[in-house]
């Protein structure tokens, strides 16, 4: 079945263009900066890994930012074009009726009155939600360049101020969320879907119960005539100058206060400070020692001839004994061991004790076991002697 | 003449005597205590020979072993710290497996590490866990990339003195367990160390011996200790270490420091950027900064020190100007100092919250109380409409069309 409607133009193109750049910058604004309000969250968490990452998820913050504000530069321009030139009716502009029309609509909804009431080209509703975004704009905008600028901002304003306005930023996000998805989408989408932003029209029955007013102008033919050519000629050689500066200056400032302060958003490798780790501390100094005996009382220094049986064979016992004859290779326990030798040959040269073995191995003082000095000197002057039994 | 004699034990001088009854008498006394969990342990210590055999030389002051190079160690074993130490039960041949007897194989180090190198594997043997985790350790990578000088079991844990660490019931190391590890630390990190010593952390270890306080080991780990340089995951996991205490009201109670401290850091630009690199992209190379980048890495100093500490004003502003060179005296204010927002601390911000936590029930309540009103005529009311009067007369709108109007098919447009 085909039903034809009659429709009303309602947006031309450019107001539909504003529309879709407004929702892709505030829908990427509130995706990247809701999940770094909340980073905890499970949502948050896979958001922001899908997206690359929190840096790049604040890059999409900003960029979308800087769309949003020259989004508003050029609504702000248009306005005054649409204002000045075209003298069109201010019709955005809240007033004492749009009270009324709130209350006469919540009463008629309670079915309190039997009719609503009769609004003009915006209604109480969508200039609430205007206002909205207005307020928004402000809020938003000078807060984010406060974050933007934390460095700049403190130089002027009290260092407190940056967190206030991260506080600021964060919840006036919360609450512009969560006011579309209430306000916005019931009223364009839920209690009716409204193609107008697509479309550009709105069905007569929509206007009839939205814009009343309106559609009785339109039906009774109050449209303002057009402005004569050489009029608008005229009156644009006034706007586009101002216009014109008045654009480049606001673009130029936002470009300046977007590429002002680097060190509050550049990520840069650390710095390792930490140095050189390993610096053992200086060891203690090993005591310097003197060779020293195996441990053990004096034994008694032989006197008179020096023989194996009168007192050396009693010496090697008493400092040499517990290894040599118990661990194999070279005994002291007799003579005959001794003068046998070890694994290196004999260690007794008789006559020479400089070519002794049993005395060189002791000179250094890294053997183990070691004589006293005088027993020492009494093992020399035995061998020298001619080592006897 | 003296005759030989047949048995090892007559030989004995009464001072040796003396050092080998104190061996045994600790022996007795400590056996039955060791932690060990290996198997391997006591069986060969029966069999092996005694260890009073090597102690009689080795037990004597000023024993060195030169190696080819020059170098000097000390090859003495005191034998009364080996007797109250923990390898006291165990045979020296259980490690020093080629000795047997005197002369000793001749020892190839020819450099005291290379000597202290030849028993690296040896320790495996009983303490199977230990040397495991240190297979993941900072110290083995750097080993195995050819860096000597790391340590080996034995150059923190003297086989032939060491003790136990002493614990309390629960097996927590004591306080003077704590100041233990960090003196071994400082055998090789003696400056890190001494920056230590002065923290306030090393002061509770060092001098007050406090057990709450943490060692070396409690923040880097003990045998899979990772390194801190070099390493991003490190940094970026580093605030849980610090969290680990600091958001322990049993512990921080008891000095008066809030635990609020994690919170607050992560509700911030650092401590968020630095828990979604973790979470997200734990390689990430970063200055962000983590505890340690303003409260120093080991010479922490308490927050109101005098000197050194934060809350003085010009030392907050020298650390944020490390990686913030333009900011000026009103900067450092911009962070909360772990405070949470209140009317004594930072009362701007916590008056923006307010208005806000007040304003958006209100916008957001009025706008749902209308839509609520809004449903309640298309639902409710229509359906009374309906009922009362019976079918609705649909109203054939009538065709005009005006200038303002366009003819729209919706079937034909969608």
């Amino acid at each position: 079945m085909t039903e034809t409607h009659q429709v009303v133009m309602r947006f031309d193109k450019l107001r539909r263009v504003e529309h879709w750049l407004l929702f892709i910058s505030f829908t990427t604004l509130a995706i990247t900066g809701l999940i770094q309000k909340y980073p905890n969250n499970a949502v948050s968490l896979g958001l922001v890994a899908l997206l690359g990452g929190v840096q790049i998820v604040r890059i999409l913050h900003r960029i979308s930012a800087v769309m949003f504000v020259l989004e508003a530069i050029f609504h702000f321009v248009y306005m005054g074009y649409q204002l000045y030139i075209q003298r069109k009716k201010a019709s955005m502009i809240p007033g004492v009726k749009d009270v009324v029309d709130a209350v006469q609509s919540t009463a008629h909804n309670l079915g309190l009155r039997k009719e609503g009431p009769k609004m003009g080209r915006y209604n109480f509703a969508e200039k609430a939600e205007y206002l909205a975004v207005i307020w928004g704009l402000i809020m938003m905008g000078l807060t984010g360049l406060m974050l933007w600028n934390p460095i700049f901002t403190s130089k002027f304003l009290p260092g407190q101020f940056i967190p206030a306005a991260k506080v600021a930023h964060g919840l006036e996000a919360v609450l512009a969320v969560l006011a579309i998805l209430l306000w916005h989408f019931y009223h364009v989408h839920i209690k009716r879907w409204n193609w107008s932003m697509v479309k550009g029209t709105l069905k007569r029955e929509e206007m009839e119960e939205e814009h009343a007013l309106e559609l009785e102008e339109i039906e009774k033919g109050e449209v303002p005539a057009p402005v004569p050519a050489h009029i608008v000629s005229k009156r644009k050689k006034i706007f586009f100058p101002i216009a014109a500066i008045v654009t480049i200056a606001l673009v130029a400032l936002l470009y300046a206060f977007v590429t002002f302060e680097e060190t509050a958003i550049k990520t840069v490798p650390p710095l390792d400070e930490l140095g050189t780790v390993f610096v053992p501390q200086t060891p203690t100094p090993l005591p310097t020692k003197a060779p020293t005996s195996t441990p053990g009382p004096q034994t008694e220094l032989p006197a008179g001839p020096l023989t194996w049986t009168t007192g050396i064979g009693g010496m090697f016992e008493q400092r040499c004994g517990s290894c040599h004859g118990a661990m194999g290779g070279l005994s002291v326990k007799s003579y005959e061991d001794l003068m046998k030798g070890g694994k290196s040959g004999p260690v007794v040269t008789a006559g020479d004790a400089a070519n002794s073995l049993v005395l060189n191995k002791l000179v250094d003082g890294k053997h183990p076991g070691q004589f006293e000095p005088d027993e020492l000197e009494k093992i020399i002057e035995w061998i020298n002697a001619g080592a006897t039994k | 003449m003296v005759q030989p004699k047949r048995t090892q034990i007559s030989t004995f001088t009464p001072v040796l005597f003396l050092f080998i009854t104190l061996l045994i008498v600790a022996v007795i006394a400590l056996s039955g205590t060791q932690a060990v969990s290996a198997d391997s342990g006591d069986a060969p210590a029966a069999q092996l020979p005694d260890n009073t055999q090597c102690l009689l030389c080795h037990s004597s002051p000023g024993q060195t072993k030169e190696f080819s190079n020059g170098e000097v160690k000390s090859i003495t074993v005191d034998p009364q710290l080996f007797g109250e130490g923990m390898h006291s039960n165990v045979s020296c041949q259980v490690c020093h497996a080629n000795i047997s007897g005197y002369p000793h194989p001749e020892n190839t180090a020819t450099t005291g590490r290379e000597g202290t190198l030849q028993y690296k594997a040896l320790c495996q043997q009983c303490h199977t866990v230990q040397a495991d985790e240190l297979m993941d350790s900072a110290h083995t990578k750097l080993f195995e990339g050819g860096n000597l000088n790391t340590p080996t079991c034995a150059d923190c844990h003297n086989p032939h003195a060491d003790k136990p660490f002493d614990k309390v019931e629960d097996g927590s190391l004591t306080g003077a367990s704590h100041a233990r590890i960090a003196g071994i630390c400082a055998k090789c990190h003696s400056t890190i160390f001494e920056e230590y010593a002065t923290s306030v952390h090393g002061s509770g270890v060092l001098v007050d011996k406090n057990p709450d306080v943490p060692a070396c080991t409690d923040c880097h780990g003990v045998h899979s200790i990772s390194g801190p340089t070099g390493v991003s995951s490190f940094r970026l996991t580093s605030p849980n270490i610090c969290a680990k205490c600091h958001t322990d009201a049993t512990i921080m109670d008891k000095y008066g420091i809030s635990t609020q401290v994690m919170k607050t850091y992560i509700a911030d630009f650092h401590g968020t950027t630095v828990t979604l690199f973790e979470k997200i992209d734990p390689d990430q190379q970063t200055n962000m900064p983590v505890c340690f980048d303003c409260h120093g890495v080991h010479d922490i100093r308490r927050a109101d020190d005098p000197e050194k500490g934060l809350q003085v004003k010009e030392n907050l502003l020298s650390t944020c100007q490390r990686c913030h060179p333009d900011a000026t005296a009103n900067f450092p204010d911009s962070w909360l100092s772990h405070y949470i927002p209140s009317p004594e601390h930072a009362p701007l911000v916590y008056y923006v919250g307010l208005v806000y936590k007040i304003l958006i029930p209100l916008v957001l309540g009025a706008m749902a109380l209308f839509i609520l009103t809004d449903i309640y005529r298309k639902v409710f009311l229509k359906r009374k409409k309906n009922m009362t009067k019976g079918n609705t007369k649909v109203i054939d709108e009538p065709q005009q069309s005006t200038s303002a109007f366009s003819q729209d098919s919706e079937q034909g447009k969608e």
